[in-house]
């Protein structure tokens, strides 16, 4: 029967499972490694001296390591949120009706998912100097909506091919006004696509760099920035301390949001429909 | 409200974004790159920076790397997540950790896994220093150049250890929801295992799996801070290229930047199209 | 209810933030007619956005925590530092910024520049000129020193101020050889006899491009015969040799020369892990540095080649559409305040030359300066100048760039 494993299967099973789970962890140990470590040069397997140098760097004031953090969080909030109130109403769109040209609509926005940012970002920056948005945190929250967009709009769009309005028509016939339906009928029901297509949005937004880095000049340092700053000036040490430092957000946000992302959710779904 | 205007203002605030933004910057670009723009007093176009483009040596040599490095990664992705996620959709000791491994590696950012990969596969790194204590080399210089090479071998770790989770967990939910009852139907019929993957379960996972490496694929080709982290100096993947001719001092490499990004736009779409069309093919056989 | 209105507060403080009331002033021809006294007043309670170099975290704790302190304390105006990977970055925001025509609110209040990048600016008429004599500490800087009144022979012209000087010097481990080489030749000779343990940045990479230049004064017989603007028949006959020797050594470098370390942080890192023997910079004072911190193995030592390296002096400028232009200049006066200047020699807190001239000062700081010790280490001051070089013009620098690139590092 399909459902029983051989006992070879189930080994060579136990065995790729830890395979993958070292593979996964693994680049992550040499940055928590070098952030405590000071000297530590070929061909030592661990380092002579340990301290907490790099941390006490990262977490000082001057640093200028956390307001990066937190402006990181800021924008990539802000872009999400935007993306949010742009993308709902474009998912519903593109999910609950035909439309002619429908198509060429789909592929506009999900345009971006295949031309890569810096084919585009080069162009902006020209646009942006002269509307005074170069250098400007509005400036770059609202490039990152480019790459956040499509995802979001992508996911929104599976939830909304998968409900029926007729609960919101409903509501309308008892006598519910437009917003209190929109609150009590329809919300609750593409929550978990919100919640993904917010996830996904974050996570593009939080791991920008070059859109960051074009339109942002220097003057906005997002963590990626800083990151990028240090690990290609040898600072390993300090570099493993802001890397610890920007996984745990997003490692933070995952854990409020893991049960969307099973496969039970229609929202991973949407994945299907380009 | 009729349909069409309700459709229409869903539409607007993603249209005017999309358009406003991103077709406005392609177009921007590509005006830039004949040197043509009317607002700071440039009205003669021309193909100046084309042509410095196409007979430069180093824009093929870059093209060829970027191009070897999506492939490659993409293929190499598609194959292991689709692996992974056949071992992962029933139930066992452990499954629940790899899934979460799995998600958890979706929120680790690209550049910190380059970083790590650096840390690990330089001549100096990890495990030239495990190779040195088992006494396989001496010298850093003994060990294998997986980084700053020129087939960008770390590189590509970098994404197939970034990508494999991203197209597992797209094609995990896929086979979830599908469940097994296609292949039990294969299998009662007399097909071996592998055959019902490739001829029952493939098809039907494939419109996902392809949607999700075509991302892939896009993003391996038009990434810049992995390239300028783990590449090699010469040739340089198209995209650090371009960033690089953009920020000299010498402004006429502006327009030529401005041309290899949208070569780099032109060709993500044209690969993309024959990569969908070869891939249909070769599944629907 | 409450949370709208509060939602409110915040959107209008971040959508008003960007229109903070201007205190300092873009008319650099005003300023130059004023008094200091009268600068400082306008200057006190602004604040001066300074673009430098990021990478070194003792250089940034230098300046935000050190000088951002005198400069609050003295004067009450905020230091912005702003760390950037590379200043010709910095040098296409003012380019950038001119050519949409933003002329009086630019972003860039300060920069730490030299070199090429002030010929690019000063020939692009993007910097702010002829005030320096306003500032008091400029008696301190000796502008009779050639070395000093021009920045890689483009004439300084009072657009901008000397802040330090540097030398090229090189270190090995001496853990791991006895005898490095010290002179150019001899180089060319050790990289032939101990393979895959040298290399060297690419250029246009600051340390990298310097390093070829001195192979390149090498093959054109002395820098002698390369003073003066840019001559094409002098520099393709040394060029030719140029390309010649490093091309000849190229399968004797790391990597068989296939490829190049990307910046000289790259290479520093590759010396680090003995993945090369010997490494060298501008900054000499950066061997002390990295041993304290941990970057560079403790047995590191320092030292001046024979026949001579590449000095040259850096500096800080004023971009023509700064906004803050008072508080810059009180910011360039305490940078070159004997304080700061001695404050910054410390082995511990950077190590690096003052650039100005030391006999100008007297007292306690006087005493401090030359009482302190450098870092056993670190290659002398006397033995670096003893055998100084000077830079050549900026056209030829980028001449041998380009030709690097075309000759060596694409081949």
């Amino acid at each position: 029967m399909i459902n029983q494993d051989g006992v070879w299967t189930r080994w060579f099973r136990y065995l790729t499972c830890l395979v993958l789970v070292v593979w996964l962890i693994m680049p992550l140990i040499p940055l928590a490694i070098w952030s405590f470590a000071r000297g530590w040069f070929f061909p030592d397997i661990l380092p002579r001296q340990w301290t907490m140098q790099a941390w006490e760097y990262a977490l000082s004031e001057t640093a200028g390591v956390l307001d990066s953090l937190w402006l990181t969080i800021g924008i990539s909030l802000s872009a999400t949120a935007l993306s949010i109130l742009v993308g709902v109403p474009a998912g519903r769109a593109l999910g609950m009706y035909k439309f002619k040209g429908k198509e060429v609509v789909e592929l506009m926005i999900l345009a971006p998912t295949i031309v890569p940012g810096i084919a585009v970002v080069l162009g902006i920056h020209s646009v942006f100097i002269s509307l005074g948005l170069t250098n400007t945190v509005q400036g770059v929250i609202l490039v990152h909506l480019i790459p956040t967009l499509p995802y979001m709009t992508l996911v929104m769009a599976g939830i909304f091919s998968n409900y029926d309005p007729a609960f919101e028509a409903q509501a309308r016939s008892l006598g519910a006004s437009p917003l209190k339906t929109f609150w009590y009928v329809t919300l609750p029901a593409i929550m978990p696509g919100i919640i993904v297509g917010g996830l996904f949005a974050f996570l593009v937004s939080w791991s920008q760099y070059i859109l960051t880095l074009m339109i942002g000049g220097g003057r906005v340092v997002t963590l990626p920035l800083l990151l990028f700053n240090f690990a290609t000036s040898g600072r390993n040490d300090i570099t493993g301390a802001i890397g610890m430092i920007y996984i745990l957000p997003g490692i933070f946000i995952l854990l409020l949001t893991a049960k969307q992302l099973s496969g039970r959710s229609g929202a991973v779904g949407g994945f299907g429909r380009i | 409200m009729s349909d069409r205007l309700k459709i229409f203002l869903l539409l607007l605030p993603a249209m005017s974004v999309i358009i406003l933004l991103f077709f406005g910057g392609l177009l921007i670009g590509l005006m830039r790159s004949f040197n043509y723009m009317p607002v700071i007093g440039l009205t003669e176009p021309n193909f100046d920076a084309y042509i410095a483009v196409f007979t430069d040596e180093e824009f093929y040599l870059s093209f060829m790397l970027s191009l070897h490095i999506s492939v490659t990664s993409t293929l190499i992705s598609c194959v292991l997540a689709v692996g992974a996620a056949l071992l992962l959709r029933r139930a066992f000791i452990g499954r629940a950790i790899i899934n979460f491994l799995f998600q958890l590696n979706l929120t680790v950012p690209h550049l910190v896994g380059a970083i790590g990969i650096l840390y690990l596969f330089s001549q100096s790194g990890t495990f030239a220093r495990l190779a040195a204590e088992a006494d396989l080399i001496t010298r850093p210089a003994d060990f294998p150049a997986l980084v700053f090479d020129p087939f960008a071998i770390g590189i590509i770790l970098q994404y197939v250890w970034k990508e494999v989770p991203f197209i597992g967990v797209i094609v995990l939910a896929n086979m979830q929801s599908l469940g097994e009852n296609y292949e039990s139907v294969a299998r009662s019929l007399g097909a071996s295992r592998w055959q019902a993957f490739r001829h029952v379960l493939l098809p039907l996972i494939f419109p996902g799996l392809l949607s999700a490496s075509v991302i892939v694929f896009a993003f391996t080709f038009g990434a810049y801070e992995i390239p300028a982290l783990l590449g090699a100096n010469y040739p340089a993947a198209l995209p650090v290229l371009a960033y690089r001719k953009y920020t000299d001092v010498d402004l006429a490499a502006r327009p030529e930047a401005m041309a290899l990004a949208l070569m780099i736009a032109v060709l993500s779409v044209v690969m993309l199209f024959f990569y969908i069309r070869y891939s249909r093919r070769k599944v629907r056989s | 209810m409450r949370q709208i209105s509060k939602l409110a507060a915040f959107a209008a403080t971040v959508a008003l933030t960007p229109f903070a009331a201007l205190a300092d002033t873009a008319d650099g021809d005003a300023l130059n007619a004023m008094s200091w006294d009268e600068i400082v007043a306008m200057a006190e309670g602004g604040e001066v956005n300074w673009f430098m170099w990021g990478g070194s975290d003792t250089i940034n704790q230098y300046v935000s925590e050190y000088v951002g302190g005198l400069l609050m304390d003295q004067y009450g105006v905020t230091l912005n530092r702003v760390g950037v990977s590379d200043t010709v970055s910095v040098v296409n925001i003012v380019l950038g910024e001119k050519e949409s025509g933003n002329l009086d609110n630019g972003s860039v209040d300060l920069i730490w520049i030299n070199g090429e990048n002030f010929r690019t600016m000063k020939q692009g008429d993007l910097t702010f000129c002829g005030y320096t004599d306003l500032i008091p500490n400029n008696a301190l800087i000796d502008w009779g020193n050639p070395a000093i009144a021009n920045d890689f022979g483009v004439p300084v012209d009072g657009c901008e101020v000397p802040w330090s000087t540097a030398q090229f010097a090189f270190a090995y481990n001496t853990a791991l050889y006895d005898n490095p080489p010290k002179t150019i030749p001899g180089l060319i000779e050790w990289v032939k006899v101990n393979p895959g343990q040298f290399t060297y940045p690419a250029p246009p990479d600051f340390n990298g491009s310097v390093f070829v230049r001195h192979v390149f004064y090498y093959a054109a017989g002395g820098v002698e015969n390369l003073l003066g603007p840019f001559d094409q028949a002098r520099f393709d006959e040394a060029s030719a040799e140029t390309w010649r020797i490093l091309n000849e050594i190229e399968p004797f470098l790391w990597r068989e020369g296939q490829t190049y370390p990307n910046s000289i942080a790259a290479l520093e890192q590759l010396y680090a892990n003995q993945e090369v023997g010997i490494v060298f910079n501008y900054e000499p004072a950066g061997v002390g540095i990295n041993i304290m911190n941990g970057t560079f193995p403790p047995t590191t030592q320092g030292y001046a080649l024979e026949d001579g390296t590449i000095g040259n002096t850096n500096y800080t400028l004023i971009p023509f559409n700064s906004p803050n232009k008072a508080a810059a200049v009180v910011l360039q006066d305490v940078l070159l305040s004997a304080e700061a200047q001695v404050q910054k020699a410390l082995p511990d807190v950077w190590g690096t030359q003052p650039g100005i001239d030391m006999s100008r000062v007297e007292g306690e700081l006087r005493a401090k300066f030359d009482a302190i010790e450098r870092h056993p280490n670190v290659v002398s001051a006397e033995d670096l100048a003893a055998t100084a070089l000077p830079e050549l013009q900026a056209s030829w620098i980028s001449a041998i760039e380009q030709g690097w690139i075309a000759n060596v590092g694409s081949k």
